[in-house]
Formats: structure tokens, sequence, C-alpha cells
């Protein structure tokens, strides 16, 4: 049990990669909460705890911020999404993505880091697209950038009591992913098109990204700080140019 | 005029790049040494540009010091070195000979250090007159995300990258400053060759059809000439980048500022 003893607090813990690291982190024996804006999720473990909060609202963070004293890990994982070029881009735009990717993320640091004992740990969710651009997502891919260069300034200011990291997830198989492939031509080649762009020809899990936030939690990460983890499958670490698939 | 009173030296200097590089050097005003292993180069045949030419084999220590004893000769200093010259061996590790490895590291890598080496000195007597001396690398944007098929060739230019970055750091303070050009998709032999090579996957399509598919990868929607390398090559050559060293400069038409492109 690597996260024995330890207390979680994981943003946008709902779904997809947060419900994943939520999980992950109750096997490796952390005492678990986790948050967003709705209710209760079905399904959750009953000894993960809930809270109902928007990360947008500063005064809401610093209440949790408070009920959850004692926290040591913090995950800042909850993300929004909006697919549209900067002319597109509307002002409610912005303040979804903006307020949730960068200012709820920088509501979390600022509540938690003053509370955190020596030897926390805050793992960000970044992503691949705050490194290199996906089209048509220029908000999410540079409120990604931002949470990178946050992780780097908190890693700098608040070492050595606090470690801090961020992971930069590539595709990953959520509802998202499919709903993706759902809306092209020809789904199937689609899907046939990601896989061969990836070295481990298949697309990420929850579980992998998970499996990563599990060890920078953890006693093992002691000496990691202030880096990006890109998980991917090797996605980016080939050129965009790949002639076998032309 | 950017480069006047300038003597410049580009090994490959009679390749698709190289060439390029010493037209816009000329034109700018320097004294160009076009070192290749024929007049030719890697093309067919060769006009006169007004560049000197030089027989130098980059994996060559003796060739190294030939050619800077004639420059020392002729000038007494050079203010640009650009190691332009390299090769590509289109293969995985799995197919790639010992030899074919060891080739791409001798004229990447080592000729890269070799020509480097010998510079030295006569770069110092151009940083001497008050004004930086220049070396350009040829890095690539293969030593940051790999092309598959090029993995001696991705080896290499990594190499180039990090001894460009040991260059600068080590030779700054004598006035020398050292940069990479990391190019992308050129239109060159070389890259011709990869077209019709191993390297490419191919699927039936024609040699247009592969090329257009390639372009339309690029943000520009189009690969570079050997002019666009040039032009950034004058610039790291000239006075006007004084403050610039130890960096790769990468130019590939937007190519690798973007994530792979799905066909959705």
């Amino acid at each position: 049990m690597r996260l024995a003893g330890k207390r979680a607090l994981i943003t946008g813990g709902r779904q997809g990669i947060g419900r994943g690291i939520a999980e992950a982190f109750r096997n490796e024996g952390a005492a678990v909460t986790i948050c967003g804006r709705g209710p209760r999720p079905k399904g959750l473990a009953e000894d993960i705890i809930w809270h109902t909060l928007d990360v947008t609202d500063a005064a809401a963070v610093e209440e949790l911020a408070w009920t959850t004293d004692g926290t040591d890990v913090l995950v800042n994982n909850a993300g929004v999404q909006v697919e549209k070029t900067v002319p597109d881009s509307t002002d409610v735009d912005w303040d979804a993505v903006i307020g949730t990717n960068c200012k709820g993320v920088f509501n979390l640091c600022r509540a938690y880091i003053p509370r955190m004992p020596e030897g926390s740990s805050i793992t960000n969710i970044g992503s691949i697209s705050g490194q290199a651009a996906d089209p048509s997502m220029a908000l999410y891919n540079a409120s990604k950038a931002f949470v990178h260069g946050l992780t780097r300034s908190i890693a700098v200011d608040h070492g050595p009591q606090i470690r801090c990291n961020a992971i930069c997830p590539g595709w990953i198989e959520t509802g998202m992913l499919e709903a993706g492939f759902d809306l092209s031509a020809d789904p199937q080649a689609a899907r046939k098109d990601a896989l061969s762009r990836h070295a481990a020809r298949r697309f990420g899990k929850p579980a992998d990204i998970a499996a990563m936030a599990v060890w920078l939690a953890s006693d093992e990460a002691a000496f990691a700080t202030g880096q990006l983890f890109t998980v991917d499958g090797g996605l980016t670490a080939a050129s965009p140019i790949n002639t076998g698939l032309f | 005029m950017m480069l006047e009173g300038k003597t410049a030296l580009i090994t490959g200097g009679r390749g698709g790049i190289g060439r390029a590089i010493a037209a816009r050097f000329l034109r700018e005003g320097a004294r160009v040494y076009a070192a290749d292993l024929t007049p030719e180069g890697s093309l067919a045949a060769h006009d006169e540009d007004g560049s000197i030419f030089l027989k130098l084999d980059v994996t060559r220590e003796s060739d190294a010091i030939a050619a800077m004893e004639q420059v020392a000769g002729e000038v007494g200093q050079l203010d640009i070195l650009v190691n332009a010259a390299g090769i590509e061996i289109e293969k995985t590790i799995e197919d790639t000979s010992l030899e074919e490895w060891n080739l791409s590291f001798a004229v990447n890598a080592t000729g890269t250090f070799l020509t480097s080496k010998y510079a030295l000195p006569l770069l110092r007597k151009a940083a001497a007159t008050g004004r930086t001396a220049s070396v350009i690398n040829f890095g690539s944007y293969d030593g940051f995300i790999a092309d598959p098929g090029l993995a001696a060739y991705c080896a290499t230019k990594g190499a180039v990258h990090a001894l460009t970055r040991a260059m600068a750091c080590d030779h700054g303070p004598e006035g020398i400053r050292v940069n990479a050009i990391c190019p992308g998709y050129v239109d060159t032999p070389m890259l011709q060759s990869f077209f019709t090579g191993e390297g490419s996957g191919g699927d039936g399509k024609t040699i247009d059809q592969l090329q257009q598919a390639v372009r339309d990868v690029h943000p520009t929607r189009t690969y570079g000439t050997p002019e666009d390398i040039a032009n950034l090559v004058n610039w790291l050559a000239s006075d006007e980048a004084r403050y610039a060293s130890g960096q790769l400069w990468v130019l590939d038409g937007g190519l690798s500022a973007q994530v792979q492109q799905m066909k959705l």
C-alpha cells in the first residue's frame, strides 16, 4: 500500500481520469476525497468522500480546504475542453476554459499550499496539447500550457516542503474520445488511423494515468518535482508525418 | 550586404541546402569556401557561382586539417563555419548494419566535431577582430521527434544538438557563437531519396501524391526550400545575431508545433 496514511483530494473525480485516480489512490491505502459540480456520482466506493464544488468559486474552494485540513496529496484534474479556434471562441468559452483549467487550479493551489504539511505533493493534469497544438483547441491548449508553467513555479517556490509535478496525458479512452470518433465520416477508419499513430498501438486508459499519479503521490517520487510527465503511448515521440499512413 | 568582409566555410557546400547557403552568403558579400566530396556534391552538375571549392571528406581528420590550412594561407581567419554535410540511412535499428551506423555518426556527428575542432584557431582569429565568429551546425527536427525508419539519423541529430550546446558553452567566452538549425522537410535530393526509398510506406501512391500528402500535414501546407533554410543561416552568421548562441532553431513550417494529425 504505497499511499497508506496519505489524505488525498482530487478535483473532478466524477468520471474518466479523475475517477481512475481516485480508485487507484484508494486501492493504495489513501483516504480519498473527490469533488465536482454535480451530486455524488453513482457507484462510488462508500469510503470515498464527495464534495459538491465549483473550482472557479474561490470562497467555496477556501471552505473546502478548511474542511479537508490535513490533505497532503492534491490532484488538480478538473478540466473542460472547448473545440474552437481563437476567432470562434466566445467570452463564455473563455470563462469556461480559463475559469476551470487555469483559475480553478490556481484557486486550489492558493487555498491548499499554506495548509499542506511538509512532504506533501501536488499533481496537476496538464496535457500533450500544452506542449504541441491540437487543431481547433486554442483556449484548451493555452490553458494547459498555463498549468505547466504554474507547476514549475509552485515546485520552485514551495520546495522542499511541497513537490509539484504535472502529468501530460495523450489520448485516453473516455466518453469524450468515443464521441469524437462517432462524429467522423468513417469512425472505424478514424480509429484505425489514430491507433497506428501510437507506438503502443492502443489508447490510454484512466488507469494508465492513475498509475503515474500514484507514483508521483508516493514517497518513491521524493526527488521528482517541477517536471512534466508525458503518458501518451508514444504519440508525441513521433513526427506528425507518418508516411506509412498515406 | 550582411556578411561583407566575412569568410565562410560550408561543409556539404555543394549539396541541396549547402548550395543555397553558399549562394546567399555570396550575395551578402562573403568569401565562400564550398567544401564537399566532389565539386558537384549530391547533385548532378554545378555551375560556377563564385564559391571556392574545397575537397573535404568530413570524416577524415587529415582533410579537415588541410582545408583549414588552405583557408589560413589564403585569408588567415574564418568568420563563419556551417556544418551542413550529412547523410541519412533510412532504416530501423534492426536493419541498420554496424557499418551504416558508424558511417552515419562519422559524417553527421564526427564530421561536425572534426571540422569545428580544426576551424577553432581560425574562428578565434575572426573573433579577435571584435566581431563574433559563428558556427552553424545542422541538427534536425528528427533530433526531437522521430520519423519512422530513420533511427541512426535521429540519433546523430540528437548528438549534434547536444554538441551544439556544449560548443556554445565552451567557446562563447572566446567570441564564438554556436547554433544549430533544425530543418523539417526541405526539398533536397535527400528528401527525394526519402520519398523513393525504404523510409516511405508508399501504399501504391505516386511520388507526387505522397509529396502532396506530406505537404498537407504542415500548417504552412508546403515544405521548405533550401532558400528558407539559407535565410536563417544567413541571419545566424551575421552580426545581427551577435546575442544568439547555444540554441536549436527549428525551421519546419510549423510541423512539430502540432500533435499528430489523425484523419478524423
